[in-house]
């Protein structure tokens, strides 16, 4: 999504701005540019990446600026559609995220008072809008314009001759960084750590009046104090320490994620959650709510829940939910969200929370969005991830529904003390896929050549044959399916041929007889076989090739087998040489529905 | 001087099993691996920019080391593609050193108060130590402060005073490096040519792992400069004596004792009644049960460990789940690494992710491989390699 940044403080601006651009670069974006202001306010922007911005740059002089990395919606990508947008006499910049619905309407008015537009976006009509209402005092201009305004918006305004930005969010996110005799603004926290770690997290609708010296919140037309949070991950970790790609280094720091989120959890006398409340409801079901790879760990939950709880669990994918007809109370909606800022997800908590449900948020970010919003909040302890496909942040919420459902489960102690031995196991048997990358990057070169490819689980592991094909698709750009395994005979048989690769999981779980012969009719349509397993002499017979994964109790088999599929999506787009950490179309963070 | 050059691209044979997934310098001692320790040392002196030369498994020193900065140093790696030698390693880092720097082994236990001493020496210069048993490293003949020669494990050794590893090079060191393959070879060439190398003395503390219960030696070292910290839960009825060090998230249960020093990690689960002796490290994430006793050992992450089991000297590598009464008692064993063979104190070593069944015995010095299977009630004893099933 797009991303904003401001700066003001006694440094010049401008290597500032695009220094941190940079960093919010694994948000996606097709066009960037900045704006700086001295006596007059200068702007840069174009379709292109922010190396290419900073290498056309000519110096721009001042100590206050805004910039903005664009991912087109209204208006295709291009120099004029990129932000910051100014108003007409070019004293007025804005950078923009979100969608503005009214835009049309407000534009023909701003047309008809004769005011000049050159852009498609809907973010020009708010520099015009501030124009038209400025009378001395820039935020006044700004709420006034924002009065107008219907939609979800964070922005930030440059004027000229004011020493001061002033920002604005609704339903996007924007934090202001606090420094010493310099402030920040910017859509997320690494674009700022380098400078300061302290941060204030802004609520819907506030308004802020950012000096060098101060920081003023509006709040409910009120002034209030925002509350600065030291940020505890440190930019070290939004480095690559060695490795190639973020990517890679994230999979890797899966074993420490996962004894990082048991050593938060399990140890403690204090309850996850507050579980007798959510009794005290007389929940019935639960509900688990998520998009994309948090929807995968969210099946997942399902069966384990369904299987240690004993309730019914619905798993719904957010965006789709949100046009359901009704929802239940009684549930306990579990949603689950790395960024916290999901554009649906966010929704469908809104939804829940009317409905009367006892929602709780499993979250990767402090402070996001999703983390206000919701009843009840567990952090993951994932620290950040900067590569657009998520790794280690689906690690960290498989263990924490796992700990979660644990500990709601009524299962007697002596299971309960074992399945906690084995979770105890995991970060090592993560460790040893890891280690053993041989098979992996033999069996991706081999796939790299393909363009379609199936993958098939039962169980606790379809979603992983789900998770394995989203993680292929999205960075090697190979077609990709994942399909429950009995489900393949019910159409896509009619595309299996000696062109289309199949990747079995199978677990050693009551699942494994019926795989053996899902595999074998597989094979009867001349498609090539791999199987991702245990070893196992029977499947080495019938497979092409193998990837063994460590022996594991089967409920947590998914960890493992996600692990080797993170790595065979890894590997072949490296073979087939593709932009790892930030694929093409795709952001990190999906704020617009 | 400002720089280092740490070599850590090695593998460490002679170390197997716990070399087999991961290089020398990762080695877990006293909770951390080996490397952060010269880090460390290097850091107490102001010298932040860091070269690390990796190759072996370089990714467990991505994930350890990162960008520097849990240390306040900056790192830049550097990839030695093939291992063949330490020469080799260094030209790696041609053109990335600034004019004065040190180049360290990044597998041996150094004092900062060693590397002060050595910082007042000019290059170029290497860093001695007097050892009781010069032969099995490279010994070196000096005269008034200068280096005569360096004889690697010489039959019989002229002195006693060996070379650490250790050095102060500038850059004219890269017109050297490339015509051999380690670097005392490279100095031998430079002395030929006149090239004064100096000698200085180490007068702290400079430890070396060769072999694997050369672990439980550096981590008692390492143990006694670390103070004590409770984290963690600490039920009522437990006795705590002398330094220990428990990190967060761990419970200790009733009636356990232990003693000083010891380093316990995170999340561990300790006890009730379980009994721990100097000079012991316990991981992150380990379970301990009770009537459990272990004293003078290392003990990997993740690890479990079953009721009534006794373990001495002995190093248990990350993941090994061990069943009820485990021994591991130490006693004078003749342990065979390649051609060697060694006598030595030691209970068992077990490489990582084993599985031990109830009551298996070790015979001191056995050395069991990566995720070897034992079944209950066996004795185990010599060599087994990785992946052993012991039925």
């Amino acid at each position: 999504m797009c991303g904003i940044v401001g700066y003001i403080g006694e440094r010049q601006a401008q290597p500032i701005l695009l220094n941190s651009l940079k960093r919010l670069e694994y948000r996606g974006y097709d066009s960037c540019g900045i704006a700086v202001s001295n006596s007059g306010i200068e702007v840069y922007k174009d379709a292109v990446r922010v190396v290419e911005l900073e290498k056309a740059l000519s110096w721009l002089d001042g100590t206050v600026g805004i910039g903005h990395t664009r991912w087109a919606t209204h208006g295709g990508p291009s120099r004029v559609n990129a932000h910051p947008h100014c108003d007409c006499a070019g004293n007025i910049a804005v950078a923009h995220n979100g969608i503005i619905n009214n835009f049309q309407l407000l534009r023909q008015q701003l047309i008809n008072e004769g005011h000049i537009f050159v852009s498609e976006t809907d973010t020009e009509i708010i520099p015009h809008l501030i124009e038209k209402y400025y009378q001395g005092s820039l935020e006044d201009a700004v709420e006034a314009a924002l009065g107008d305004m219907e939609g979800s918006y964070a922005i930030t305004v440059l004027m000229a001759g004011e020493p001061k930005l002033v920002a604005a969010r609704k339903d996007n996110p924007l934090i202001i960084g606090v420094g010493d005799r310099e402030n920040f603004i910017a859509s997320d926290v690494p674009a700022i750590l380098e400078y300061t770690n302290r941060v204030i997290y802004l609520e819907d609708n506030d308004i802020v009046v950012v000096t060098p010296y101060s920081v003023k919140v509006k709040r409910d037309g009120t002034e209030v104090d925002g509350e600065a949070h030291k940020i505890l991950w440190s930019v070290e970790q939004a480095q690559k320490g060695g490795y190639e790609h973020f990517m890679l280094k994230e999979i890797h720091e899966q074993p420490k994620v996962i004894r990082d989120t048991l050593v938060e959890y399990t140890q403690t006398a204090e309850p996850l959650v507050d579980l007798e409340m959510m009794r005290d409801i007389g929940v019935e079901s639960m509900l688990m709510l998520a998009c994309g790879t948090s929807y995968h760990a969210a099946l997942i939950g399902k069966y384990i829940a369904e299987e240690l709880v004993s309730i019914p669990v619905r798993a719904e994918l957010a965006p789709e939910f949100n046009y359901y007809g009704q929802t239940l109370a009684k549930t306990m909606a579990i949603v689950i969200t790395q960024s916290g800022e999901t554009a649906d997800t966010l929704k469908a908590i809104k939804r829940l929370k009317e409905a009367g449900c006892q929602v709780l948020a499993i979250t990767n970010v402090v402070g996001s969005s999703a983390s206000r919003i919701a009843d009840q909040i567990i952090y993951t302890r994932a620290g950040p991830e900067i590569s657009v496909a998520a790794t280690k942040s689906f690690m960290a919420q498989l263990v924490v529904l796992y700990w979660l459902v644990m500990s709601y489960s009524k299962v007697d102690a002596r299971r309960l003390a074992s399945m906690l031995l084995d979770l105890r196991q995991l970060p090592n048997k993560v460790q040893q896929v890891l280690d053993n990358t041989g098979k992996i990057s033999e069996v991706a070169k081999y796939l790299a050549r393909y363009e379609d490819v199936f993958f098939i689980g039962r169980g606790i592991n379809f979603p992983v044959a789900l998770e394995g094909a989203l993680k292929l698709k999205e960075i090697s750009y190979i077609h990709a399916e994942g399909y429950a395994a009995g489900e393949l005979k019910h159409g896509p048989f009619a595309l299996l041929s000696d062109d289309t690769p199949v990747i079995a999981i199978v677990a050693q779980d009551n699942t494994y007889e019926a795989m053996l012969t899902n595999i074998k009719e597989v094979k009867a349509r001349r498609s090539p076989v791999i199987a991702l397993t245990e070893e196992d002499e029977a499947i080495d017979e019938i497979a092409d090739l193998v990837i063994t994964v460590p022996q594991v109790n089967a409920v947590f088999s998914p960890m493992v087998n996600t692990v080797a599929l993170q790595l065979l999506a890894y590997y072949i787009a490296k073979e087939r040489d593709c932009s790892i950490d930030t694929p093409r179309n795709l952001a990190k963070s999906v704020t617009v529905e | 001087m400002k720089q280092a050059v740490i070599l850590a691209a090695g593998e460490g044979q002679r170390l197997r099993p716990f070399t087999v997934t991961k290089p020398k310098v990762t080695l877990s001692i006293a909770g951390k691996p080996i490397l952060s320790y010269v880090i460390e040392s290097l850091a107490q002196n102001g010298i932040r920019n860091i070269v690390l030369v990796v190759g072996y498994r370089k990714e467990q020193v991505f994930d350890y080391i990162g960008s520097g900065e849990q240390f306040g140093v900056s790192i830049t790696y550097i990839t030695q593609e093939r291992r063949l030698g330490t020469a080799h390693a260094l030209a790696q880092a041609k053109g990335v050193t600034e004019n004065e720097f040190l180049v360290l082994p990044g597998d041996n236990l150094i004092e900062a108060d060693t590397i002060a001493q050595f910082m007042a020496v000019k290059p170029n210069a290497v860093l001695v130590k007097r050892v009781d048993n010069p032969v099995r490293y490279g010994v070196v003949t000096i005269r008034n402060k200068i280096v005569q020669d360096i004889v690697e494990k010489p039959e019989e050794a002229k002195s006693n005073m060996i070379n650490t590893g250790v050095y102060a090079f500038t850059t004219e060191i890269f017109n050297f490096v490339e015509a051999e393959l380690d670097i005392p070879h490279v100095l031998n060439n430079m002395i030929a040519q006149g090239y004064p190398i100096k000698a200085q003395e180490a007068s702290g503390a400079w430890l070396d792992v060769v072999y694997p219960w050369d672990i439980l030696s550096l981590n008692e070292a390492v143990l006694h400069q670390i103070p004590a910290n409770l984290g963690g839960t600490i039920e009522t009825g437990v006795s705590l004596k002398g330094e220990v060090a428990v990190g967060k998230g761990t419970v200790i249960r009733s009636n356990s004792y232990v003693a000083g020093p010891v380093v316990i990690g995170n999340g561990c689960d300790i006890g009730p009644s379980v009994c721990i002796l100097p000079a012991t490290s316990i991981g992150d994430n380990v379970v301990i049960s009770p009537f459990s006793n272990i004293e003078n050992s290392v003990i990997g992450n993740d690890v479990s460990i079953g009721p009534g089991c006794s373990i001495q000297d002995s190093v248990i590598d990350k993941g090994c789940v061990i069943k009820g009464h485990f021994m591991a008692l130490s006693d004078q064993a003749e342990v065979r690494v390649g051609d060697e063979h060694c006598l030595v104190n030691v209970g068992a070593m077990l490489g990582e992710g084993c599985s031990l069944g109830n009551s298996v015995v070790a015979q001191p010095g056995v050395i069991v491989g990566n995720y070897s299977q034992v079944q209950a009630l066996k004795l185990i004893s010599g060599r087994l390699p990785d992946r052993s099933l012991v039925f």
